[in-house]
């Protein structure tokens, strides 16, 4: 059981053997990830499941408190994507603090970019295929599996069949995730591009979050003025002018209070709720 | 088997199912499940097949992508197998009777996302700094997951055991603005997730890719495949021209 994944064989010249994380500390990442979506919510979304998916990993590889608390509030930024996909950005985030932790030769920041650039791609592709795919091809399959009389057996066919995917692709992205993470790490070393990935991770993190914002912060106002022909539609104007404008101007706004006026992030999600909810109220959002 | 147990019974089983589309997804909380479990429970599986077929295809191809609140497939077939089998008037009233009710499934789902997941979430927070690990997952797993037997468990029972009407009365009697208010107010905290995710990539010249990908979802409608590609093509674009030639 304690027998060490081992990734350094392709590299042998590298600097020195690390401890790296046993099969068995891989499925208690594993059975960890399965809370990522347990305390979902709109504020950052899957955050606190990543956060508790680390745990194991972070508790292995830091020992100064200071350095174990670091650790676990950078897993607590926003993070989103398909619940069981994400057991591949989990793995490949194993990985990078491992790296860190032993070595302190990658940038802690590019852990949250590269986890930033993985969510979009993630996301689609896990929605589509376990969702779009997999899921009603075994429910069709089990419906006409009970409608030629073989009942509970057509159940348990999607079941088990759902259950394989389900855990098979989180199984996949743990274990997979995290060996190909230190293969990538130790290459990317190698290359001589270490201090660049950075900067390659926060381009893509970039576009992706931008991407996200249109989707995800919607702001609504769904005021008409004058009537009749003349009647003027200010959500369609906007829109006409630039889609989802106001989502990401708030964003904007809510990264300037964050970094220049030093607001908590609990007051500005307060003071937000009380607007929407206000706002509905009075009928200036909706 | 009493009402009050079949309904209890009905309703710890729609609380497992909905733990279960929360953490392991094995998928119990499918209407092709649902539907003959709470048929056993109730006493007659072949309704709880018919039912269970009946809202699967209704919600087969229905694909939840991002945060948008799905409709509630759990709750409506749990619901509507209690109904077909109590009531015996006819499979598809029961189910246009449960997927009437089973709103308050969506309404959960906001309350959710909005206020306790994001009040549990600043526990976890509070725990972190603390170096807690008990408090993670108490405040990240156990505490989120025992709200599922008030949040859609609660409403289950009241529905089977007190008839659909009961429940109906409790969606009316919450005012429309309230839930709307916290749907458009939950739209709007993502703003802070990002921006607090925003400023922990210090990387601030590279704000153009921000824009680009904004560009691309907003005007082109582009799905996250795409703005990963186009993420692609800025890293390679990034890596090509400005770090090779750093090299020479």
């Amino acid at each position: 059981m304690s027998e060490e994944i081992k990734t350094a064989q392709t590299a042998p010249e590298q600097v020195e053997e690390q401890p790296h994380l046993t099969k068995k500390e891989l499925w208690r990442v594993f059975r960890n990830q399965l809370t990522i979506r347990c305390a979902n919510n709109y504020e950052r979304q899957q955050n606190a499941g990543f956060t508790q998916a680390m745990m194991p990993v972070i508790e292995k590889y830091y020992d100064d408190p200071e350095d174990k608390r670091e650790a676990y509030e950078r897993h607590m930024e926003y993070f989103l994507t398909n619940d069981i996909t994400s057991a591949i950005p989990v793995g490949v985030a194993a990985a990078m603090e491992e790296r860190y932790a032993t070595q302190r030769d990658v940038d802690p920041e590019s852990i949250n970019a590269i986890k930033t650039a993985l969510m979009g791609p993630l996301a689609g592709l896990g929605d589509s295929l376990l969702n779009g795919t997999a899921r009603p091809i075994l429910a069709g399959l089990a419906i006409s599996f009970i409608q030629a009389g073989l009942g509970w057996f057509g159940v348990l066919f999607f079941v088990i069949g759902m259950s394989i995917v389900s855990l098979g692709v989180r199984y996949f992205g743990v274990f997979q995730g995290y060996t190909q993470g230190v293969k990538l790490v130790a290459k990317i070393q190698s290359s001589g591009l270490i201090d660049k990935v950075s900067d390659l991770a926060a381009i893509a993190a970039y576009t992706i979050v931008g991407g996200f914002i249109p989707g995800l912060v919607i702001i609504n106002i769904p005021i008409e003025i004058g009537s009749g022909d003349s009647v003027l539609n200010i959500q369609q104007t906007l829109d006409g002018l630039v889609p989802g404008l106001l989502g990401v101007l708030y964003t904007l706004l809510m990264y300037w209070l964050i970094t220049k006026k030093k607001i908590s992030a609990v007051k500005l999600i307060l003071i937000t709720m009380v607007i929407g909810i206000a706002g509905v109220y009075v009928g200036i959002l909706g | 088997m009493s009402l009050f147990l079949q309904a209890l019974l009905v309703a710890i089983f729609v609380t497992i199912a909905f733990i279960d589309s929360h953490t392991t997804q094995t998928h119990i909380f499918r209407p092709i499940v649902v539907g003959p479990v709470v048929g056993l429970i109730m006493g007659n599986v072949e309704i709880g097949f018919t039912v269970g077929i009946m809202v699967e295809m209704m919600f087969l191809a229905v694909i939840f992508v991002g945060t948008a609140n799905p409709p509630d497939p759990t709750i409506s077939t749990a619901i509507a197998t209690g109904i077909a089998i109590l009531g015996g008037g006819g499979t598809e009233t029961a189910v246009a009777t449960a997927l009437a009710v089973s709103v308050i499934g969506q309404m959960a789902t906001t309350f959710q996302n909005s206020i306790i997941n994001v009040f549990f979430m600043h526990r976890v927070e509070a725990a972190v700094e603390k170096l807690d690990r008990r408090g993670i997952v108490l405040n990240n797993t156990i505490l989120p997951m025992a709200f599922n037997a008030v949040l859609y468990g609660l409403p289950t029972f009241l529905a089977i055991y007190l008839g659909a009407n009961y429940v109906q009365g409790i969606i009316d009697a919450i005012p429309d603005q309230i839930i709307t208010g916290l749907s458009v107010g939950g739209n709007m905290i993502g703003a802070v997730g990002f921006a607090l995710l925003l400023s922990s990539i210090k990387a601030r010249k590279f704000w153009p890719f921000f824009l680009l990908g904004f560009i691309c979802a907003a005007y082109f409608g582009m799905n996250m495949v795409g703005i990963a590609l186009i993420a692609v093509v800025g890293v390679a674009m990034y890596y090509y021209f400005v770090l090779a030639n750093d090299k020479n």
